[in-house]
C-alpha cells in the first residue's frame, strides 16, 4: 500500500506482511484491536476485499490514474477540531498530515446514535471546517512577532523575535500595574475560546494580574435575557437529536441550515418522522425552504404571534393544568396594589421577603408555595394534595390589618392576554389571520411542541419579550423540560476543570483545595452547602449558586462588556438620543441606579481601560459604532495586544502582534455545546506555522518574564481587580501550579482539565489522540456557563435539559422557584413589562425607510475564514447587502452595482444582492465582514449604535442581577434603520460621506 | 440516440441526493475542490458544485445550451466562457491590505478587476414574489457517470472511458489532447478544460476512494446526510430502493437521454400564498420548474413521498422513511464488495 492506505498510516506499529505489506493478520488485527482509529467508513469491509486479493503492492505513478491515486494518500492522520474557535458545532475530522503539512480534514464518522429511533450524529462538519487548512496557510496568517512602526493604524510593522516581544511586552504590563492597577489591563475574553489550555492559559494570566475580563455574552447579541428571566437560565437544550422525536417543531429565529449546519439534518429527518416543521422568519431562509409552514413575519413582531398563541392554548382549554400549578408561577399570588408578588414580609412583621403563597382550592386558603425560597418545609416544587387556583381574586389581611385584593398569575395572564386575538396579531405581524390561527391551533394540538430559538433570536431591543412570550406558549403546555419537547437554546455540558485551572487559587493543586477553602469561608456559600446537604438543593441547584457567587463576588474581575462600554466607549450620548424615550426615566438613570445599588458591576471599577488584550476576539471588528471606539477608547490605550492567528481588523490598530498557533498546531478542548453529547479533543497535528506558540507556552513564558523582571527590579507587589496584593516575584510559579506545568506541558494542562471534569470522567489525552471524541459521561457541573439540570443523565439515551425540576421536581434557579412569565422587580412594573408583552422595534440610527437586520453567515464563523479566497470564490468575493429584488429595482440598485447605505451616523458603501428570499423594508448582511473589506475600511457597524435594554441592568431580586452568561445588558443590533440609494462606488462624489 | 458507446459497464456504481436534506452549504463542493483540483489551470473549475434554482447555474446557463436536437442527436454545444460562464478564480490583495504598509482606507481587500459570475454566483437569489410564492433551492451536480455519456461519444481521441468495473467515466489525461469536444458534447457541462496542462478533466467519483470501498468525498463529507453511494444493481441497498422500488429519485434532465447516474429526491416546498396571503395548498416551486429539470415523474415522486410521511405521522412504518432518515448515517453507502455495510468497530 506503500503509505498511501488509511490502515498503515492509522496504525504505524502494525506488523506488515512478507510479501505484499500487508496480511490478512495485519488486517485483522487493525479492525479488530484499533478500528475505532479508523477513519472512514467501511475499511473493515474493504479490509477483507483487499486481503482477497486486491493488488496491495500497486506501483505508484505508473499511469495518470495513479496520479489521482496518489492525491489520495498522507503520511498520517491526526484527530482534531477547531478548538479554539466560537463554532457551536463540534465536529471531529481527520487531519491528513503529509509532508509535514496537513494537506486536507475530512469528517470522522465514530459518532453513535443516542438511542434506538433516533439517527445518529454523523458526519458532523461544514465547508469552513473542510478547508479550516486554508486559513491555516493563508495569506492573512500572523506567522512573527510584529511590532508597530508607525501610527496605529497605518500598517507598518517590524519584525522582532519573541525574545524582545516577551520582554517589552512583560515590561510594560508591569509599569501599567503598577501606575494604575492590574484592573486597567482589559482582556477581552471572547467570542472564540475553547475549555482547554488556550483558554485557560490567558484567563489564568490575566487574572492572576487582577486584569478586568469583560463577558461579551451580551454584547455581542447571543444573550437569551428572556430564557433567564423565564426560567433562570437562558442556555436551554439537550443534544440535537432530541429535535427529532417532536411532533411540531417551530423554528423562531433560527437558521440551522446555515448556522447548525451538523445538526440541521435532525430537522428534516423529523419532518420524514411525520413532525410539522414551522419556520417564523421574515427570511424565506435556507431553513425556511424545509418548512411545512413559513410565517413570514414582521421582523421583531415575534411576540405579538405568541401572545395569541398563548391566548388560544387557554381559550381553547389545552393549558396542562397539573404542570403549570406544579412548575410555573401561574398559581403564585400578586397584590394588585402594587403589582408585587405577596410575600410572608407582607403578612406579618419579620416575615421573609422569599416566601410566596398560592391559592389552595381544596382549603379556601392561603398556602406558602412549594418551592418558594423562603419556604424550608416544601424545598421542592410537589403539590401533594394541594389545588392551587390559577385564576380568580381573593382578599388578604396584611400584617398591618389592612384588606388587600390578590390574583394569581394566571388571573393576570388570562386578562393580559384578553385583547390578543387572532387579528390583532395578525395586523401587528403582517401575517394573514387563518396563518395566525392555524399555528396558534397547531401549537395547542401538538405532543411536543419544541421551539428552537438561538442566540441570534436575542437582537432585538424587545428580543427579552418575544423570548418570554416563546416560552410563555411552551410552559402553558406542559412542554419544558418534557422529552421531545420544549425550548432549544444551546444548552452547554459543564467542564468543571477548565474554571479550576484557569482560575489562580494558590499554588500547585493544593492551591485549587485552598482556594475552594477561601470560597467556602463565605458564610453565602456555607449555607448554599449546609442546604445541598441538608437536601434542600440539587447538586445542580448548587452549583448554579455557587457559580453565579463565584462570578459575582468581589474578588471576580469578570464584569460585562455592554456595560463596560457604555463607560469608556464614548456611546453614552448616543444611545441617550436612540432610546431615552422608550422608558419612564432615561437610560442613564437605570445606569446609575444599578452602579450605586452593585447590581451590576463593571471593570475597571477605579480607573479606566490602559492596556486592550485581544485574543480570539476582534473587538474593533464586532463593536457597534467603532468609530466611537476608535476616536475614545482607543487613545486612552498605553498598549494593544492582538494574540491571533491571523490579521484582524483589530490586530491592525494593535501595537504587537503576537502569532498563534493555530487549530491544528496545539492540543485543545473544544468548547461544550450539549447539541452533541461528546467532548470533542483537537490534537496537534503539526508543530506551529512559522513562529507560532501555542497560548500556554506563550503565556508561561511572558509570566517568567514578569518574574524574572520582578526579581531582578525587587519589585513591589501589584494590585488588581479583587486582589489588593499581586506578588510578580513568584508570578511564573504560581502561574506554573508550582512549576508543575511548563511551557511545553500543554497536553498536561489539558489532562488536568479533564481529570477534573466529571462529565469527561474516564478520558485522558493518549485516549482521545486515537478517538477524537468520547462521549460525556455526564452533563458536568460548575462549568463557567451553566449546567444542564439533568442528574440523571450518565451517557446514555438522548441527553435533555432541566428535568432536575420537571421530573425530580426541584426549584427552578428563579425568584419564585418556579418557570416564571411574572416578573416583578420595580422596573419591570414600572416599565409594564411584568408579563410578556408586544412591543414595537423602535428605529434607531434614525428615521429612515429600511429595517438594517443582521444574519449569521454561511460562510464564516465570526471573521475567522471571511477573507479565505477558497470561500470568497463561493461568494461574490466581496461583502453584499441582500434587498428584496423588487425593491432594488425600484430604487435603481442593480445586482451586483453599488449601494449607498446611510442613517444618522454616516454612510458606507457595499454592494448588492437581489434575493428574493428579503423581505421588502429590510436590507440584511451576513455578519463578520471586517471592516478592511469595505471601502474606507468603514463597515456596516459604523451605522449601528447597538440600543441597550436599560431593564437588563436590573438586580437586587431574586435571578435578576448581573451573572456571568446568565444576566446582564446587551446591545441590540437588528432596530437599526438605514437609507438606500444607487451608488457609483464609492470613489463617485455620494459615496464621501 | 447515441451510438457505438464504448464501454458499457458490467456494474455501474450511482448515487442519489436528497434535495430535502440540502442546505446549500457547499462542503461537498469544498470537499472535493480541496481534494482535486487545485492547480492554477482549474482552479476556475468545479467538480462538484451547488447551485440555486431558479438560477443561470454554473456555468453560467448550461440547461440552455445542451441536450439534443430534434432528432435525438447531442448538440454540439458550446465551450463556456471563462469569465462570464465559469467566472475566474478571484485573486485578492490580502498583502496589500493586511500586512503592508499601506495606509488604512485606500486599500480593501477586495477580487482583482470586477468579477460578473461564479460557481455560486446565484446563491439564494431564486424566483417569485416575496411572500406570496418565492422560492428557491439547491441542486448540488457532480458528473452524472452516465450510461451514455455524450462526453465520450464526442471525443475523437478516444480518451475518455466508463469504466468496466463500476461505470465512471474517466477521461485519460495522457491521451487527451485537449480539443474540448467533450466540453460542448456535456449536456450537464461537467468535464472542464484545465488551461494550463490544456486537457479536460472531470468528476472522477473519486475513484481512488471507490476503489477501496471509500465513498466519494462529496457524499461522505456531507453533513445534509443527503447522498446515498452504491451499486445500481445491489438490490438491497438504499439506491436500487429510492431508484427502482419507490421511484422517488429521479435523473436530471432524462431528455437528454444519456442515462445519467446520479438521482435526486424532488424538493417539497412550503405552500404558496394567495393574494390575502392564505396558502393555498400549492407548493412554492412550480411543479413545472421540478418537471423541467427532472422529467414527469415528479409529482409521482413527491406524492410517493408525502403519503410515506402521512403514514409514518399516523404512527404507521415506512420503509422509504426509514431510508431517507439514514438511521445510521454510515449505511448510506454500499461499496463493499459483498456489499453489506459494515459498522466502523468500537465507535464510540
Amino acid at each position: 500500500m506503500e503509505g498511501r492506505s488509511p490502515q498503515d498510516l492509522e496504525n504505524e506499529d502494525t506488523p506488515s506482511g512478507p510479501s505484499s505489506g500487508l496480511s490478512r493478520r495485519g488486517f485483522l488485527k487493525i479492525s479488530g484491536a484499533t478500528a475505532a482509529t479508523l477513519p472512514l467508513l467501511h475499511f473493515s469491509s474493504h479490509a477483507s476485499q483487499g486481503a482477497s486479493g486486491m493488488p496491495a503492492d500497486r506501483p505508484r505513478l505508473t499511469n495518470w490514474e495513479d496520479l489521482y491515486r496518489e492525491r489520495w494518500s498522507w503520511d498520517r492522520i491526526a484527530k482534531g477540531s477547531h478548538g479554539w474557535l466560537n463554532c457551536r458545532s463540534a465536529c471531529n475530522w481527520n487531519l491528513y498530515v503529509k509532508d509535514g503539512v496537513v494537506v486536507r480534514e475530512e469528517q470522522t464518522a465514530n459518532y453513535e446514535a443516542s438511542e434506538p429511533g433516533v439517527p445518529d450524529f454523523n458526519p458532523r462538519g461544514c465547508q469552513k471546517g473542510a478547508c479550516y487548512t486554508e486559513v491555516m496557510y493563508g495569506p492573512s496568517r500572523l506567522t512573527v512577532p510584529l511590532k508597530r512602526a508607525g501610527e496605529r493604524g497605518e500598517g507598518k510593522w517590524q519584525q522582532i523575535s519573541w525574545d524582545q516581544a516577551l520582554r517589552e511586552i512583560a515590561e510594560k504590563l508591569i509599569d501599567i500595574c503598577q501606575r494604575h492597577g492590574g484592573e486597567a489591563l482589559v482582556q477581552d475574553l471572547g467570542p472564540h475560546f475553547d475549555l482547554g489550555a488556550t483558554n485557560a492559559a490567558r484567563n489564568r494570566f490575566f487574572g492572576m494580574l487582577g486584569a478586568s475580563l469583560p463577558d461579551d455574552w451580551a454584547e455581542i447579541g447571543d444573550l437569551n435575557v428572556g430564557a433567564t428571566l423565564a426560567l433562570g437560565i437562558p442556555h436551554i437544550g439537550g443534544s440535537a437529536d432530541e429535535w427529532f422525536l417532536s411532533d411540531f417543531l417551530v423554528v423562531w429565529m433560527m437558521n440551522p441550515s446555515v448556522t447548525q449546519m451538523s445538526d440541521a439534518h435532525f430537522l428534516y429527518e423529523a419532518k420524514y418522522n411525520g413532525a410539522d416543521l414551522v419556520v417564523i422568519d421574515p427570511v424565506y431562509s435556507a431553513t425556511a425552504m424545509r418548512a411545512d409552514h413559513w410565517l413570514p413575519l414582521e421582523p421583531g413582531s415575534d411576540a405579538a404571534l405568541g401572545l395569541a398563541t398563548a391566548r388560544h392554548i387557554i381559550e381553547s382549554g389545552r393549558v396542562d393544568l397539573d404542570y403549570v400549578r406544579e412548575q410555573t408561577d401561574l398559581p403564585i399570588l400578586v397584590r394588585l396594589d402594587t403589582g408585587r408578588f405577596l410575600r410572608e414580609a407582607d403578612l406579618e412583621e419579620g416575615g421573609a421577603e422569599d416566601l410566596l403563597y398560592m391559592w389552595d382550592e381544596k382549603q379556601d386558603a392561603l398556602v406558602a408555595a412549594p418551592g418558594s425560597r423562603g419556604n424550608d418545609e416544601r424545598v421542592k416544587l410537589h403539590l401533594d394534595g394541594l389545588e392551587p387556583v390559577i385564576d380568580g381574586r381573593f382578599e388578604v389581611e396584611l400584617a398591618d390589618g389592612s384588606p388587600c385584593v390578590v390574583a394569581p398569575v394566571g388571573a393576570l395572564l388570562r386578562e393580559h392576554l384578553a385583547t390578543w386575538t387572532f387579528e390583532r396579531a395578525a395586523s401587528l405581524t403582517g401575517l394573514d389571520v387563518g396563518m395566525v390561527r392555524e399555528f396558534a391551533e397547531g401549537f395547542a394540538a401538538a405532543e411536543r411542541p419544541m421551539v428552537l430559538s438561538s442566540w441570534g433570536s436575542n437582537r432585538y431591543f424587545n428580543s427579552d419579550l418575544i423570548n418570554r412570550t416563546k416560552i410563555l406558549c411552551l410552559s402553558l403546555k406542559g412542554a419544558i423540560g418534557k422529552k421531545g419537547a420544549g425550548y432549544h437554546s444551546t444548552g452547554w455540558v459543564g467542564i468543571d476543570g477548565f474554571g479550576m485551572t484557569a482560575n489562580e487559587s494558590g499554588e500547585g493543586f493544593l492551591g485549587t483545595l485552598r482556594g475552594m477553602a477561601k470560597v467556602f469561608g463565605n458564610t453565602k456559600v456555607i449555607g448554599m452547602l449546609v442546604d445541598k446537604i441538608a437536601g434542600k438543593k440539587s447538586q445542580a441547584q448548587f452549583e448554579h449558586e455557587l457559580a453565579r457567587h463565584l462570578t459575582t463576588g468581589e474578588d471576580s474581575c469578570l464584569t460585562n462588556s455592554a456595560s463596560q462600554n457604555y463607560r469608556f466607549q464614548g456611546v453614552a450620548a448616543d444611545l441617550a438620543r436612540e432610546q431615552d424615550h422608550l422608558y419612564p426615566r432615561p437610560l442613564a438613570s437605570y445606569v446609575e441606579e444599578s452602579e450605586s445599588k452593585g447590581w451590576m458591576p463593571t471593570h475597571p471599577a477605579k480607573t479606566e481601560p490602559r492596556c486592550w488584550v485581544t485574543g480570539g476576539s476582534n473587538v474593533l471588528r464586532r463593536s457597534n459604532l467603532p468609530q466611537r471606539m476608535l476616536q475614545n477608547l482607543w487613545p486612552k490605550l498605553e498598549l494593544v495586544i492582538d494574540v491571533n492567528q491571523k490579521h484582524t481588523f483589530t490586530g491592525l490598530h494593535a501595537d504587537y502582534l503576537l502569532p498563534a498557533a493555530g487549530y491544528y498546531e496545539k492540543p485543545g478542548i473544544k468548547y461544550s455545546v450539549a447539541y452533541v453529547p461528546y467532548l470533542h479533543y483537537c490534537d496537534r497535528a503539526v508543530k506551529p506555522v512559522g513562529e507560532a506558540k501555542d497560548e500556554w507556552e506563550l503565556y508561561s513564558l511572558l509570566a517568567r518574564e514578569i518574574q524574572r523582571i520582578a526579581i531582578e527590579r525587587d519589585l513591589e507587589p501589584t494590585r488588581g481587580c479583587g486582589r489588593e496584593r499581586v506578588e510578580l516575584k513568584t508570578f511564573a510559579d504560581r502561574f506554573s501550579f508550582a512549576g508543575e506545568y511548563g511551557p511545553d506541558d500543554v497536553e498536561g494542562v489539558n489532562q488536568k482539565i479533564l481529570e477534573a471534569s466529571p462529565s469527561a470522567e474516564g478520558m485522558t489525552v493518549e485516549g482521545l489522540k486515537k478517538t477524537g471524541i468520547a462521549k460525556y459521561r455526564s452533563v458536568g457541573g460548575m462549568g463557567i456557563q451553566e449546567n444542564l439540570f439533568n442528574s440523571d443523565w450518565k451517557g446514555e439515551g438522548v441527553m435533555r435539559s432541566l428535568t432536575d425540576m420537571s421530573e425530580h421536581r426541584w426549584r427552578w434557579p428563579t425568584f419564585t422557584g418556579r418557570q416564571q412569565c411574572y416578573i416583578d422587580h420595580p422596573w419591570f412594573i414600572e416599565a409594564g413589562e411584568s408579563l410578556p408583552d408586544h412591543r414595537p422595534s423602535p428605529s434607531a440610527g434614525g428615521d429612515h425607510p429600511f429595517q438594517f437586520v443582521s444574519c449569521h453567515s454561511r460562510w464564516s464563523i465570526h471573521s475567522v475564514w471571511r477573507d479565505t479566497t477558497m470561500l470568497l470564490r463561493l461568494q461574490r468575493g466581496e461583502p453584499v447587502v441582500y434587498l428584496n429584488p423588487d425593491e432594488a429595482r425600484e430604487l435603481g440598485v442593480e445586482d451586483g452595482g453599488w449601494a449607498k447605505i446611510s442613517n444618522d451616523y454616516g454612510a458606507i458603501h457595499m454592494r448588492a444582492k437581489h434575493s428574493v428570499m428579503v423581505r421588502p423594508k429590510v436590507a440584511y448582511y451576513f455578519h463578520a465582514w471586517e471592516p478592511h473589506q469595505f471601502p474606507d475600511h468603514k463597515s456596516y457597524k459604523w451605522l449601528i449604535p447597538g440600543l441597550m435594554k436599560p431593564l437588563h441592568f436590573a438586580g437586587g431580586d431574586g435571578h435578576l442581577g448581573w451573572f456571568f452568561g446568565h444576566f446582564e445588558p446587551g446591545t441590540h443590533v437588528q432596530d437599526t434603520r438605514v437609507a438606500i440609494a444607487p451608488s457609483e462606488g464609492p470613489d463617485s462624489q455620494e459615496g464621501s460621506a | 440516440m447515441t451510438e457505438g458507446t464504448r464501454g458499457q459497464a458490467a456494474r455501474q456504481v450511482a448515487m442519489v441526493m436528497d434535495l430535502n436534506k440540502c442546505l446549500g452549504c457547499q462542503t461537498c463542493t469544498v470537499a472535493c475542490k480541496k481534494l482535486w483540483n487545485r492547480e492554477n489551470g482549474s482552479d476556475y473549475s468545479y467538480w462538484n458544485n451547488v447551485e440555486t434554482l431558479p438560477g443561470e447555474g454554473y456555468p453560467r446557463r448550461w440547461q440552455e445550451t445542451g441536450g439534443r436536437d430534434a432528432d435525438g442527436d447531442v448538440k454540439r454545444g458550446e465551450v463556456p466562457r471563462l469569465d462570464q460562464d465559469y467566472g475566474r478564480a478571484w485573486k485578492f490583495n490580502h498583502a496589500d491590505v493586511v500586512h503592508s504598509n499601506s495606509h488604512q482606507g485606500d486599500t480593501w481587500l477586495k477580487p482583482e478587476g470586477q468579477p460578473g459570475w461564479g460557481p455560486n454566483w446565484d446563491e439564494d437569489r431564486g424566483a417569485g414574489r416575496y411572500p406570496r410564492d418565492n422560492h428557491y433551492f439547491y441542486l448540488p451536480r457532480i458528473c452524472n457517470h452516465c450510461t451514455h455519456p455524450a462526453c465520450l461519444d464526442a471525443c475523437p481521441r478516444k480518451a475518455i472511458e466508463k469504466r468496466e468495473q463500476d461505470g465512471i467515466v474517466l477521461v485519460d489525461q495522457d491521451r487527451c489532447h485537449g480539443y474540448r469536444f467533450c466540453v460542448e458534447a456535456c449536456p450537464y457541462k461537467k468535464v472542464y478544460f484545465d488551461t494550463e496542462r490544456q486537457v479536460a478533466n472531470k468528476c472522477i467519483f473519486c475513484m481512488p476512494r471507490v476503489e477501496e470501498g471509500v465513498a466519494p468525498a462529496c457524499a461522505r463529507q456531507c453533513p445534509g446526510r443527503l447522498r446515498f453511494v452504491g451499486f445500481l444493481d445491489d438490490e438491497e441497498g438504499p439506491i436500487h430502493k429510492l431508484v427502482e422500488k419507490w421511484k422517488v429519485a429521479l435523473p436530471l434532465h432524462p431528455e437528454y437521454g444519456l442515462e445519467p447516474n446520479v438521482f435526486y429526491v424532488p424538493p417539497m416546498s412550503p405552500p404558496a400564498l394567495d393574494q390575502k396571503g392564505r396558502p393555498t395548498g400549492e407548493p412554492r416551486i412550480p411543479t413545472a420548474t421540478l418537471e423541467g429539470l427532472f422529467g414527469p415523474k415528479v409529482k409521482d415522486a413527491l406524492a410517493t413521498v408525502a403519503a410515506e410521511r402521512v403514514k409514518r405521522k399516523r404512527g404507521e412504518p415506512s420503509e422509504l422513511m426509514d431510508i431517507l432518515i439514514a438511521y445510521d448515517w454510515n449505511e448510506s453507502f454500499e461499496l463493499g464488495a459483498g456489499g453489506a455495510a459494515t459498522p466502523l468497530d468500537g465507535r464510540g
